[in-house]
């Protein structure tokens, strides 16, 4: 059968979430999906050092439409990031593209806000490395009388200074490069009435399971977590200790514990020999430059014995059935042969009294067969 | 077929009483049979991941348990022959029983081949045959509602299954689930247990002892007066001779009735059924991820599925109704020519459904095509080849079913995979099913003539009074052929050849 995996490539999302307003072809956007990320990542996240990286280890492979080469220099990175100098026009954005020192990707993300002010409309927006994000309001064009006397970004309750603004629409420009960055960041347009929009910048979420994953004592269990969009760096994998939450160190109890990470948006962790003792909740973490996401896993260790209550049951029910079936058929066989015989009786004796009488009755024997 | 179809198998069945005992034991195993294979498929996502295996591999379980249950049809006819339905199921949901249970303690992936495939597709197979030929020994009259009765048992499990064993695996992981599973499956020695032998043997025993003390002396006497006016002793040596010469081939078809490869009608069952199957279970087994491919959600597209299933139940008894009617029987193949040919129809149709709606109106018409055809693929074919052989038959069909059963689904993988389209699988599919069904039409058609004519035939004999014949001879000369009883029918049987012997001496059937 085809795979068909379009998300994987990057298309042209249209963000506008106005309801009667504008046309969704008024203000194009691109967003950047599904970048594969590749190769052996050795930095951990970016944490402010000044680590620089030797080698193009991350070459974010994107297919898009309008692709754009940067020439970039090498960098270190670190905050201070040269960025590769997009020109942002508020018309197209593109992404994107094959890099050589510098991870960044640009990503442009807008919110047509429509005539319903009161409830703040609300935009979650994944990042798994660092970019540079502009995030931008803008009224629908069927709203152009009304007056916007105020505008306001801010991150948390931090406003921010720098706004850009063209003919309707206000935004701000963020680099983010390490989970600092992330957050909340709320834009309010402020006039006859109040719109408000919030953006929240987030690393991607991995996810748990909800129901808990069965097992039996001494059998071995394989637990998988899987990144479907966004590659992480590297998985770690914690049990959980009372409260705390333990990391699982496969190269010490490698007779215990086998951690599989390849391919690397997915990761297995297999648990061999299991007690009761490891029953519990399990997380698995993924890494990604911006941060760590986890994801809840819950193992349940039963005995044998629970299952083979239901097994018995179903054996007596079987067994008993069976034994009524061929009880009753014993009775109906007793029942019959009594009254075959009776009628056996009644025939023999009406045959005597008719031979006594001279007149062969054997027709109606023959007629029973 | 006229619709007082004589029946061979000596005495008149019930068509009713425990008969309905039967249909409901036999709906279970049947229920079992088809739709266990199916079910076991929510299992897989998690033994892949503890064996490390790929979907292939894992699919291979199922694929063998197809094949075994199709395949084993041959051996449970031979037991059917020699021990009669009920032991052979018991021992059918025993083994069944076993497999599963067995499996929930695999370590590795070929012991799970073993247990799971092999073993429970052969219980399963012990389950299906002999369920529906002890169909064809209770009813007569009745006997295709009694086959869609029987038949409709297996949309019922799928739809009961399906939930229970997602419900065993969230609560017991795959080990327990096994291990009820096993349990559950020994239910079709429940089902066994309701296959009471049938035959007149049961009543005529007490009433063929007395019988046969009269004849014996009667019998001597013609043979007396036989060799009397025969001046040689020839006839009733060459009659040893030939009983003799008949006694091995009948050892072999006594218990696999070889002979039906001369009988026209089970010929051209066999080669359109073969056919059909090509195209019969490749919809069933796309129909959700087609949908998931045309972007439907896959909780919708599992909807589908389940609307396949009720149309289905509904169905299948209804064709054993409609199957049963005046008009219908006579001509009952036409029928089933027919349904498959519509069946075939809707796959043509399916490629210009579009969007959630098309795809429902078509799992609509597809679950009543395929209930059709379900309803009456085996009363057919007792109809063509009369009860008292059909125990062999279905053995023999089934091992040839088996093969394009199996290729079906892959082939028409395959022509997704290269024109990546389903809708070249659905053409192949309907075209393969038209055709099936208009050969059966015209084959059909041809064989009815030459039966109504070999009638024409004997109605024409019978008027001769050289040959005397009871009831029974009529009918067992009708065929021309060996019957095959079972051994329920056994002194039944005897009884028959007493009353030839004494009655006709050199006429031998």
């Amino acid at each position: 059968m085809p795979g068909f995996s379009g998300e994987r490539f990057v298309r042209l999302l249209l963000l506008s979430l106005c309801l009667p307003g504008g046309s969704p072809a008024d203000l194009p956007m691109t967003t950047q999906d599904a970048s594969q990320t590749q190769g052996n990542l050795l930095t951990q996240m970016p944490t402010g050092l000044n680590e620089s990286s030797p080698e193009p280890m991350m070459t974010t492979r994107v297919v898009n439409r309008q692709t754009r080469e940067s020439v970039s220099d090498h960098s270190p990175v670190g905050h201070s990031v040269s960025t590769p100098g997009p020109d942002l026009t508020t018309q197209d954005f593109k992404q994107a593209v094959e890099e050589k020192a510098s991870n960044f990707t640009d990503l442009v993300y807008e919110v047509l806000l429509s005539g319903v002010s009161g409830t703040p409309v609300e935009k979650n927006i994944t990042l798994d490395s660092p970019a540079k994000v502009e995030l931008s309001c803008s009224l629908a064009n069927k709203y152009p009388h009304l007056k916007i006397v105020q505008v306001a970004w801010k991150k948390g309750n931090e406003t921010i200074k720098h706004i850009n603004k063209t003919e309707n629409s206000w935004s701000i420009q963020l680099t983010v490069t390490d989970e600092n960055e992330l957050g909340s960041y709320s834009c309010t347009l402020k006039g006859e009435e109040e719109f408000k929009a919030v953006f929240h910048l987030q690393v991607p979420k991995i996810e748990g399971k909800e129901k808990p994953i069965i097992s039996y004592e001494g059998d071995t269990v394989v637990m998988i977590c899987k990144s479907s969009n966004y590659t992480p760096i590297t998985w770690t994998w914690y049990l959980t200790n009372g409260s705390e939450q333990i990391a699982i160190n496969d190269s010490l109890l490698s007779d215990k514990y086998v951690i599989d990470r390849v391919p690397a948006n997915t990761t297995h962790l297999k648990i061999l020999k299991l007690t009761k003792k490891d029953d519990g909740a399990y997380w698995c973490e993924a890494v990604f430059k911006l941060g760590k996401s986890k994801g809840k896993l819950k193992l349940k260790v039963l005995t044998f014995l629970v299952p083979l209550k239901p097994f018995l049951a179903i054996l007596a029910e079987v067994i008993i059935l069976v034994a009524i079936v061929f009880l009753y058929e014993v009775y109906s066989k007793k029942k019959e042969k009594h009254a075959e015989y009776e009628k056996e009786f009644e025939q023999v004796e009406q045959l005597k009294s008719e031979e006594s009488n001279g007149v062969e009755s054997s027709s109606t024997r023959h007629r029973k067969v | 077929m006229s619709h007082q179809v004589p029946s061979d198998l000596g005495y008149v069945p019930p068509d009713g009483g425990w008969g309905w005992a039967v249909v409901f034991g036999a709906s279970i195993s049947v229920g079992f049979a088809y739709t266990f294979p199916k079910a076991f498929t929510i299992y897989f996502k998690e033994l892949q991941a503890v064996y490390s295996i790929s979907y292939s591999q894992i699919a291979w379980i199922t694929s063998i348990m197809c094949a075994t249950t199709y395949g084993g049809g041959p051996i449970s006819s031979i037991l059917v022959n020699r021990y009669g339905s009920r032991p052979v199921v018991m021992f059918g949901g025993l083994l069944c029983g076993i497999g599963m249970v067995s499996a929930a303690f695999c370590t590795s992936i070929l012991q799970l081949y073993i247990c799971v495939g092999f073993i429970t597709g052969f219980g399963l197979a012990l389950n299906l045959q002999p369920s529906v030929i002890i169909i064809g020994k209770y009813f007569l009259k009745r006997r295709p509602i009694a086959n869609g009765l029987a038949m409709a048992g297996s949309p019922v499990m799928l739809c009961t299954l399906a939930p229970l064993n997602q419900f065993l695996f969230d609560n017991f992981g795959w080990r327990g689930s096994f291990l009820i599973l096993g349990a559950i499956l020994l239910n079709c020695c429940v089902a066994g247990a309701l296959f009471r032998p049938i035959g007149a043997a049961k009543r005529s025993v007490k009433n063929q002892t007395t019988e046969k003390g009269k004849e014996a002396p009667k019998e001597e006497v013609t043979r007396m007066s036989m060799e009397m006016s025969n001046p040689t002793y020839a006839p009733a040596e060459t009659r040893t001779e030939e009983e003799e010469e008949k006694d091995c081939c009948e050892k072999i078809n006594q218990y696999l009735d070889f002979s039906l490869f001369k009988h026209r009608g089970f010929l051209i069952y066999l080669i359109g059924n073969v056919l059909m199957f090509l195209g019969f279970f490749a919809p069933i087994v796309f129909l959700a991820p087609y949908a998931k491919h045309i972007g439907i959600d896959e909780y919708s597209a599992a909807f589908l599925l389940s609307i396949l299933a009720i149309v289905d139940m509904i169905a299948r008894p209804t064709t054993g109704i409609i199957a049963n009617s005046k008009w219908v029987r006579p001509k009952i193949q036409y029928f089933f020519s027919f349904s498959i040919a519509f069946n075939g129809t809707c796959h043509l149709l399916c490629p210009l459904a579009s969007g959630y709606t098309g795809l429902v109106v078509y799992s609509i018409f597809f679950g009543l095509a395929f209930g059709m055809v379900c309803a009456m693929l085996f009363e057919t074919l007792m109809d063509l080849v009369g009860a008292a052989r059909f125990t062999s038959a279905v053995g023999l069909v089934t091992i040839a079913e088996c093969c394009t059963i199996l290729l079906g689904p892959p082939i028409g993988g395959t022509l997704i995979d290269t024109f990546g389209d389903y809708k070249y699988m659905f053409i192949k599919c309907g075209a393969v099913m038209v055709l099936a069904g208009t050969f059966l039409f015209i084959m059909n058609y041809y064989n009815y003539r030459m039966l109504a004519k070999e009638e024409k035939e004997r109605k024409a004999k019978e008027e001769d009074p050289k040959i005397v014949r009871t009831e029974n001879e009529g009918r067992s000369n009708w065929k021309k052929e060996t019957l095959q009883d079972g051994p329920e029918l056994e002194p039944l049987r005897d009884e028959r050849e007493g009353l030839k012997t004494e009655v006709n001496g050199t006429n031998e059937v």
